[in-house]
């Protein structure tokens, strides 16, 4: 059986501080959760604290999570084999009584996301380790870039909660239903499936620019409901983003979508092990520019054509014409050729990937249509 | 209580200026442009993110769902409110705020341009930059270099602060909502569904009710302690023990739950603790005495240890507003405890003091 992919983590960690001479790694989280970023203690523990938290690893490979609050030992305990877990109100206080039983020389330590904390905190943490180390705050995204075994597969079953999330939408989505209302049956309905958080956006226009968080507006006929859905399974957020027309599209829209389907397969195609992003991002590019939307591939007409998925990992990052970032065998990222096209408005097709020697592989089984809701 | 921080906050947070109009703001800001003049300062930077944001909340109105936003506010001039966001969520965004002027703070030339308009060598005031992260707070201090000083402000402002009627109104609207979301979970508990299914369907009364936020925890050993979203929805526990916070326009609200298929000694402890607490509750009272009073009647059993040694804290736009029980505030008082053999309990409830007494908006054991 493998094992835990924090613990293989920890051991890359000890390699990183006998390369650099170090004697010990603190990685931090500001209790903040983005689903684009990495989040250093769960990367490092495989928990999601609730209050700033730290991972300290020694170079003889013992692991401590200090958390906040006191209350939240057991259920940190049970999620961190292998890791030393102290939970207590105050982190400066705890992180000092850790680094005395690690022994650690204070004056060779590296830190991971110390930036991020609140300054506050950051001052008094700094405090207890005699000054500001070096950071390497690329560290935990770096490592983590490829998913393990048991994170693809909570990946995979994050969009299969997606998938069924957007199927409720289409079930429920109906012309007098709020934008709110219609967010929270999505949300308690992948809740329920076991997705822990969501990033989700769903919102309609006659003609959208963009997508964005629900509001107050009444749904009618002829709106078109953008959603961005991306439920979070045991740490993994997947995304699918989905284009629904409540009544009958316009004239121009199926083929017009057809386009954003096309520049979808074009990424996929691209997205092989060793491609730059860049090359992707200029695959699914081509496909509008030969349409003659050229001139629209670019803000505000689009922002990216796709991103890595927070908590684990943001690794490839963005999808944009100008990023070297190399594409590796078992990345998990969305791939979104979304697109505001004049006739049409904003529109949105999207599924994470895994990257597999054939190219990107959808998580999804079913893959984003124009849907239409029938009034 | 703090919960895990969700990725975004998926409520509606449009700004109701029939509830809370552009004069409540006129009033706020007065009092900033009274501490600038009082200082010298030309200018005030507001800091807030999405988990803690009520010193940019009661200025601005604003909320950042995500990241973090500041509000830049000149003596004179425009203001501008910055938002980690991109910039094409910027039209969306400005719907929730009296700022005109909103913008991406991602492109921090936003920062740089809007810093031109004021007077080199002036100082600027602070607030909430005890959260600012190192990053941000780093990106400030360069384009501030050395021509402006910043001063922390936040020791001049009060902390606690008596809610005038309108905020009032809002409050008692977040208390109805907290309540009624703690009414279906029980009745769906009560009809036996698992400990966070029934959570989920008062989490999702709440949703659908134009909640801004909803946090939950729920216990899965029998109330010895709380734990965040688990999915294990079918699992049932008994006793049922949980907690839920609801934010409506902008105001907290939140209860401990406890319920059990037969009354326990540790229940009515804890019923009998927060009576106690209850009973002293007026304006000018002191915490510690409450406190005490509570904790003498849960004894020998010590409080609960997820309520972290404090039976009671005000709340508002933040969870935690401090201890001044004075006219104007609004109170959350919890009391409980973990008995070894029957589980743990915790009673809670919501309480607007007023000059002419405590008032009771909602109490668990009424759910």
């Amino acid at each position: 059986m493998d094992e835990p992919a924090p613990l293989n983590r920890i051991a890359a960690a000890v390699q990183l501080l006998e390369q650099r001479g170090a004697d010990a790694l603190l990685a931090f989280n500001n209790a903040q959760n983005s689903f684009l970023e990495s989040n250093a203690v769960f990367v490092l523990s495989g928990v999601r604290p609730i209050g700033p938290s730290a991972v300290l690893i020694d170079r003889s490979g013992r692991a401590s999570l200090v958390l906040t609050p006191a209350w939240d030992e057991a259920r940190a305990a049970a999620l961190a084999p292998g890791l030393t877990v102290t939970a207590a109100d105050d982190l400066p206080a705890s992180l000092a009584d850790a680094l005395e039983r690690h022994r650690v020389d204070r004056r060779r330590l590296v830190t991971v996301a110390l930036g991020t904390m609140g300054r506050a905190l950051a001052r008094r943490i700094e405090a207890v380790l005699g000054g500001t180390p070096p950071a390497i705050d690329d560290f935990t995204r770096d490592v983590a870039r490829r998913r393990s075994a048991d994170e693809l597969a909570a990946a995979r079953r994050a969009t299969a909660i997606a998938l069924s999330g957007y199927r409720r939408m289409l079930e429920v989505a109906r012309p007098g239903l709020r934008e709110f209302e219609l967010a929270a049956e999505l949300y308690c309905h992948m809740k329920a499936l076991g997705a822990e958080d969501n990033f989700l956006l769903v919102s309609a226009s006659q003609h959208n620019l963009a997508v964005r968080a629900a509001g107050r507006r009444v749904l009618d006929q002829g709106d078109i409901i953008l959603s961005e859905i991306t439920p979070c399974y045991r740490g993994q957020y997947a995304q699918i983003c989905r284009t629904t027309v409540i009544g009958a599209p316009s004239g121009a829209m199926p083929g017009k979508y057809a386009l954003l389907q096309q520049a979808m397969r074009r990424g996929q195609e691209a997205a092989v092990p060793g491609a730059r992003v860049r090359d992707v991002t200029r695959a699914i590019d081509a496909c509008f520019a030969a349409a003659g939307y050229g001139d629209y591939c670019r803000p505000p007409y689009m922002r990216v054509r796709g991103h890595g998925l927070g908590i684990t990992s943001d690794r490839p990052g963005d999808l944009t014409a100008d990023s070297d970032v190399v594409l590796e065998e078992g990345m998990v990222f969305v791939m979104h050729p979304n697109q505001y096209l004049p006739e049409t408005g904003y529109m949105m097709c999207g599924e994470p990937v895994v990257i597999t020697a054939h190219g990107a592989e959808a998580l999804s089984t079913e893959t984003a249509t124009l849907d239409v809701i029938a009034v | 209580m703090r919960t895990v921080q969700p990725a975004i906050m998926i409520g509606s947070y449009g700004w109701d200026q029939d509830r809370l109009p552009r004069d409540e703001f006129d009033l706020r800001i007065g009092e900033l442009d009274r501490l600038m003049d009082a200082n010298g300062w030309s200018a005030m930077l507001i800091h807030g993110d999405c988990e803690e944001h009520r010193l940019l909340a009661y200025y601005t109105n604003f909320v950042p769902r995500l990241r973090w936003a500041m509000a830049l506010l000149p003596r004179k001039g425009e203001p501008r409110l910055l938002i980690s966001m991109s910039a094409r969520d910027v039209p969306a965004m400005k719907l929730s705020t009296w700022i005109a002027d909103v913008r991406t703070g991602w492109d921090w030339g936003h920062f740089e341009s809007w810093l031109k308009s004021l007077a080199d060598g002036s100082a600027i005031g602070t607030l909430g930059f005890d959260g600012i992260s190192g990053t941000l707070f780093g990106a400030v201090e360069r384009s501030l270099g050395n021509r402006f000083d910043l001063r922390d402000a936040s020791g001049e402002l009060p902390r606690e602060r008596p809610l005038r009627p309108r905020e009032l109104s809002l409050a008692q609207d977040g208390a109805a909502l907290v309540k009624l979301a703690a009414a279906t979970a029980a009745g769906a508990w009560r009809q036996g569904r698992g400990n966070e299914a029934a959570l989920l369907a008062g989490e999702r009364t709440a949703r659908a009710n134009a909640a801004q936020d909803v946090r939950t925890l729920v216990s899965l050993d029998g109330g010895r302690s709380l734990v965040p979203f688990q999915g294990m929805l079918d699992a049932r526990h008994d006793p049922f023990l949980a907690h839920i916070a609801v934010k409506e326009s902008g105001f907290w609200a939140e209860l401990f739950l406890t319920l059990a298929e037969r009354p326990s000694g540790v229940m009515a402890k804890a019923e009998a603790g927060l009576d106690a607490a209850l009973a002293l509750m007026r304006p000018d009272a002191d915490l510690r005495t409450l406190s005490a009073a509570a904790l003498r009647t849960i004894a020998p059993l010590p409080l609960h240890p997820v309520l972290g040694g404090r039976v009671g804290r005000r709340i508002g736009l933040s969870l935690d507003e401090g201890e001044g029980i004075e006219p104007g505030s609004l109170w959350t008082l919890h009391v409980g405890a973990v008995d070894p053999v029957e589980g743990g309990a915790i009673a809670s409830a919501m309480i607007a003091v007023a000059a002419d007494g405590a008032h009771l908006l909602c109490r668990s054991r009424d759910v």
